[in-house]
């Protein structure tokens, strides 16, 4: 009991100052997706295979490209994998919480500057 | 049946599985009897869906008879309690969700323009016992379920559940997906045992298709399994001590279950849900410059686990609380037909690892854990040393681990046929019906999950007790109502 007590007194504590210092994620951790368009062949296979059928397929710029709805995402990450060019990659990114549902939607043509913010 | 359970005092029903055939409803009995699943077959008129119920034969049915009633329709005459379990009291009648031909959109936009019929029942006294409803939102249970309980001063004398408040229509959600994607939804059945969900229902898949998952794959997934119990049972132990006011242990427990969390993310991309399964394996390999983090915290977390068994065995408040408190003997824990660590802590050696070994299972030595006592604590105890178990298997399949492929590419539309399937999960045997027409999309699936098999032993439990004892003793059963409801 005492040496528990005098071992616990001169430890850190276990918990982490989360929102002051970032949170690790591991490699391959499945965070928001980083959609590459110059890879997509339009072929829809992400959006067919969504368990949450979050992905929709819009014309941009007269192509067929996959917008996801995150709100909707249960990141799983079959799209990714069900991609036959490896046009979805994951990323580190997790903190996700939104005021509107309209900034969780993730669109294709605006997708590789939003990309580049994050990083920053 | 008569013939199975008098030939076999052990037979107990695993679950009753309803089944839409076009004129007729189809009912198929599971039965457990030594390690294997028997299955009885029957058939009712879609019209007129009548059956003698099993219920005096095997008391345990009782719920999957009510269930089977609710979604199919079918009347089983002589129940004793044949009331609505799992769908809600203003639910329009003659509306038998898992119907093929049942039209919810439509009887629902009816239903939501007409009053409310249901009227919340007051709370009545019955001569000198005393009604206290615990639930539907109650401190000590986290999720939403309801329990009636009628008491006589301290003592309860009488428990009536009601669940359903997180029916989710998951049955039925997975008829109208594909199997890819109703890996996904499978896993979503229950947060704490997601990997044994997903790894039972792709095992069905597998058996309809006739594949063999390669062996890396099977190791990798005993592993992912094994970390799924080691932070079930770890939570539970934490909230266990939550219930007896015991938040040191709490707080100790959630702290040392961290890192099983971490690993778990490391191993297959997030902290709780983890969907690593699919149909043919794994979905990510294990990297060889994770095995030694994976190790060093194994062999932290088994130090740490002394310290536990150590203050479970000696600590006088603990085992107050929880030493012959709720005792279910081995005689009503056969009856009631439960699983898991609560059919172990009463000295009924079953686990479906060991019976009919899955995966890696039946390459690793480990010891199935049972207790005699079949009090609270024994339940207690049966998971603590379930920790070490677990630790061990993850080591020896880490130093066993098969090179080779660790998935295999299979068809995305399944064979005609069906299959049944088992594994144990952290709260018990988790069982799975797939039926497929040979489409991408199932026929059926069923799903019986261990809480649903364990709830009839609390009504036992708490019978005769105090009604302090009621939530301790009800933790110790480690219910789910996520994985109840579906």
């Amino acid at each position: 009991m005492i040496k528990e007590l005098l071992s616990q007194l001169f430890k850190k504590p276990a918990t982490s100052k989360y929102p002051f210092v970032k949170a690790e994620v591991p490699e391959g951790f499945r965070g928001k997706q980083v959609y590459d368009a110059n890879l997509c062949i339009s072929c829809g296979l992400c959006s067919r295979d969504c368990p949450a059928k979050a992905i929709e397929m819009v014309e941009v710029d007269g192509k067929r490209s996959p917008l996801f709805h995150l709100d909707l995402c249960v990141f799983c990450y079959q799209c990714a994998e069900s991609c036959p060019r490896n046009a979805i990659k994951s990323s580190e990114f997790f903190e996700l919480a939104a005021i509107n549902k309209s900034d969780l939607v993730l669109k294709p043509e605006g997708n590789a500057q939003k990309g580049k913010c994050e990083q920053q | 049946m008569k013939i199975l359970l008098e030939t076999n005092k052990n037979a107990g029903i695993v679950a009753l599985t309803g089944l839409d055939l076009g004129k007729t409803i189809g009912l198929m009995y599971h039965m457990y009897t030594n390690g294997v699943i028997v299955t009885v077959r029957t058939e009712v008129p879609k019209k007129k869906p009548k059956i003698q119920t099993i219920t005096d034969l095997i008391p345990g049915a009782q719920f999957h008879e009510r269930e089977v009633a609710d979604l199919f329709g079918v009347i089983f005459e002589g129940h004793p309690n044949p009331a609505r379990l799992v769908l809600p009291d203003d639910w329009p009648d003659n509306l038998y969700p898992l119907r093929k031909d049942a039209k919810i959109d439509e009887a629902l936009a009816k239903n939501e323009t007409a009053p409310s019929k249901a009227e919340p029942t007051p709370a009545q006294n019955e001569g000198d016992l005393v009604n206290i409803i615990i639930g539907p939102q109650h401190p000590a249970l986290l999720e939403p379920e309801k329990f009636s309980l009628k008491v006589d001063g301290e003592i309860v004398k009488q428990v009536e559940p009601r669940i359903g408040y997180v029916h989710r229509g998951i049955e039925k959600a997975a008829e109208q997906r594909t199997y890819l994607q109703d890996v996904y939804l499978v896993e979503r059945i229950c947060g704490i045992c997601n990997s044994c969900h997903a790894a039972c229902f792709v095992e069905t898949v597998e058996k309809i298709l006739g594949v063999e998952v390669p062996l890396r794959a099977q190791y990798l997934r005993t592993i992912i399994l094994e970390l799924n119990r080691l932070h079930s049972h770890m939570l539970l132990l934490g909230h266990a001590g939550l219930e007896i006011g015991y938040e040191t242990l709490f707080q100790y427990m959630w702290r040392d279950r961290e890192p099983v969390m971490d690993l778990t993310e490391l191993l297959t991309g997030n902290r709780v849900i983890s969907s690593a399964m699919t149909v043919g394996g794994v979905r990510r390999d294990l990297q060889e410059t994770d095995v030694p983090k994976i190790k060093t915290r194994m062999a932290t977390l088994n130090k740490k686990m002394d310290f536990y068994h150590k203050l479970f065995e000696n600590e006088p408040s603990l085992k107050m609380r929880t030493q012959n408190v709720g005792v279910l003997s081995k005689e009503d824990a056969l009856k009631l037909c439960v699983v898991g660590p609560v059919a172990r802590g009463s000295g009924v050696a079953i686990d479906v690892r060991k019976d009919e070994p899955y995966e890696a299972y039946g390459e690793i030595p480990f010891n199935m854990i049972t207790r005699d006592e079949g009090d609270s604590w024994a339940r207690l105890i049966v998971r603590l040393d379930e920790v070490n178990e677990s630790i061990n298997i993850i080591d020896y399949a880490l130093d066993h681990m098969p090179s080779g492929p660790f998935r295999i590419k299979v068809p995305r539309v399944v064979t005609a046929g069906e299959a049944v399937n088992h594994v144990e999960a952290p709260r018990g045997e988790l069982f799975y019906y797939v039926k497929s027409q040979g489409t991408a999309y199932p026929e059926r699936v069923k799903v019986r999950t261990p809480t649903f098999a364990n709830i009839p032993a609390f009504i036992k439990i708490a019978e005769g007790g105090n009604i302090a004892d009621v939530p301790p003793s009800f933790v110790s059963l480690d219910p789910c109502f996520s994985c109840t409801d579906r």
